[in-house]
């Protein structure tokens, strides 16, 4: 490829993951995926597992749920407990930075 | 290249038994965590901290480590000998495997896995995915951009061994993006196997911060200085928006942190954003006769008491 040349990608929401897609995408078996959407974790699916889509929000959950598992040994339950506090604090953050006030 | 030591990095002794480097690798997981910690080389720390752990913690890996170690010190200008790993066979980098783009050069160097694997000829994998940030400002999100990331990729050399690449990736932004949205380049992660198709890479957008600009979602919010007569009376005022100058109708009667919105002006989209344009009055400096004269004819003819609502 030459240098120059301008690479034009997809926006994860308007061009959806697929199942395979997001488990490659983190480094993790499908069934890793399908386990985790099952149990109301990840995700917010109600088809069949072919025809599960997922975007920017679900690629960053997934992720931070594969590396607290990986890194704290923890269980899949208590990951997804600290991902929606990180989740929250992150909404709360933007919020006081959209009202113009910071937290250190 | 340096010399990594890894045992300093995970602050542990050369003979620590696996379950100590395991909960040096938890305490130090905890502390750089990029989500949650304020160091302000968190993330960098952590990179560190998992390419220590993803050797140390493995058996194969860490006694091929160790027989290199004794000889070095961090920061040490660094080759491996030739031949150093005679003997020993990495099953693979399964349990990091998403990871192990983000490691050094060093890493790469020693356990890099495009080296060993080259000789499979039947083998077939996909290259791994590979994650990374892009730095955009407000106005790329309006507008759509070209931006330049740099990466390291790894890559084999004439004589098969590993190195790490430098490259350059021009990305095109697209227009409405927004902050925590993914772009997903296809075939830009990892080489693939055997012929195999090469991995994807992510970019995650992030905004520059901007002191003028607050984001939430595609809304933009915009503090605009006013004159207390404008505030007051009313006034059309031309504000410079990341879509551009407008001319503004700032209604009579309005205080500080009235809300203007502006539909549509926010982050293009399908719906686009809202602009907020939050008013903030200033008062003009009281440092002149005809200044301080005006103050005080005010004070004196509008009977105005700010603390009504406090009951004083």
């Amino acid at each position: 490829m030459a240098q120059d040349d301008i690479l034009a990608g997809f926006v994860l929401d308007e061009v959806a993951l697929s199942l395979e897609d997001l488990a490659r995408a983190c480094a993790v078996e499908p069934q890793w995926i399908v386990e985790r959407v099952e149990a109301g974790l990840l995700g917010s699916v109600s088809l069949k597992a072919v025809e599960w889509r997922f975007v920017s929000a679900d690629l960053a959950r997934a992720r931070r749920l594969a590396a607290l598992e990986r890194d704290f040994d923890a269980n899949q339950e208590l990951a997804a407990l600290v991902v929606d506090l990180i989740e929250e604090v992150g909404r709360l953050r933007q919020r006081l930075k959209a009202a113009g006030l910071t937290v250190d | 290249m340096e010399f990594k030591d890894y045992y300093q990095v995970l602050g542990v002794e050369k003979t620590a038994p696996a379950d100590e480097i395991k909960k040096a690798y938890r305490k130090l997981a905890r502390k750089y965590h990029p989500d949650v910690s304020k160091e302000p080389d968190a993330e960098k720390r952590m990179k560190e901290v998992n390419e220590a752990n993803a050797v140390l913690s493995d058996p194969e890996k860490r006694a091929a480590y160790d027989q290199l170690g004794s000889r070095w010190q961090t920061g040490q200008d660094f080759q491996p000998p030739p031949g150093w790993d005679a003997g020993f066979e990495f099953s693979g980098d399964g349990a990091h495997g998403g990871q192990a783009a983000d490691f050094s050069d060093f890493f790469a160097s020693l356990f890099g896995r495009a080296g060993r694997d080259s000789g499979t000829r039947d083998y077939q994998m996909r290259g791994g995915d590979h994650h990374a940030r892009i730095l955009i400002d407000l106005a790329d999100a309006y507008h759509g951009a070209t931006r330049t990331i740099a990466l390291r990729a790894a890559k084999l050399d004439a004589s098969g061994r590993v190195v790490t690449e430098k490259r350059n990736l021009n990305v095109q932004v697209p227009k409405g993006v927004k902050e925590g949205q993914h772009i997903r380049l296809a075939g830009q992660g990892s080489p693939g196997m055997g012929g195999g198709p090469a991995g994807d890479l992510y970019l995650e957008v992030q905004f520059s911060p901007d002191s003028r600009y607050r984001v939430e979602g595609r809304d933009v919010y915009q503090t605009v200085p006013v004159a207390p007569w404008e505030a007051a009376l009313g006034a059309t005022v031309e504000v410079p928006t990341p879509s551009g100058n407008v001319q503004v109708k700032v209604p009579a009667g309005s205080q500080a942190g009235r809300k203007l919105r502006l539909k549509g002006r926010g982050i293009p989209g399908n719906p686009a954003g809202e602009l907020y344009l939050v008013l903030e009055v200033v008062l003009p400096p009281a440092d002149t006769d005809k200044a301080r004269q005006i103050y005080q004819s005010m004070a004196r003819d509008l009977a105005f008491n700010p603390r009504q609502k406090l009951g004083v």
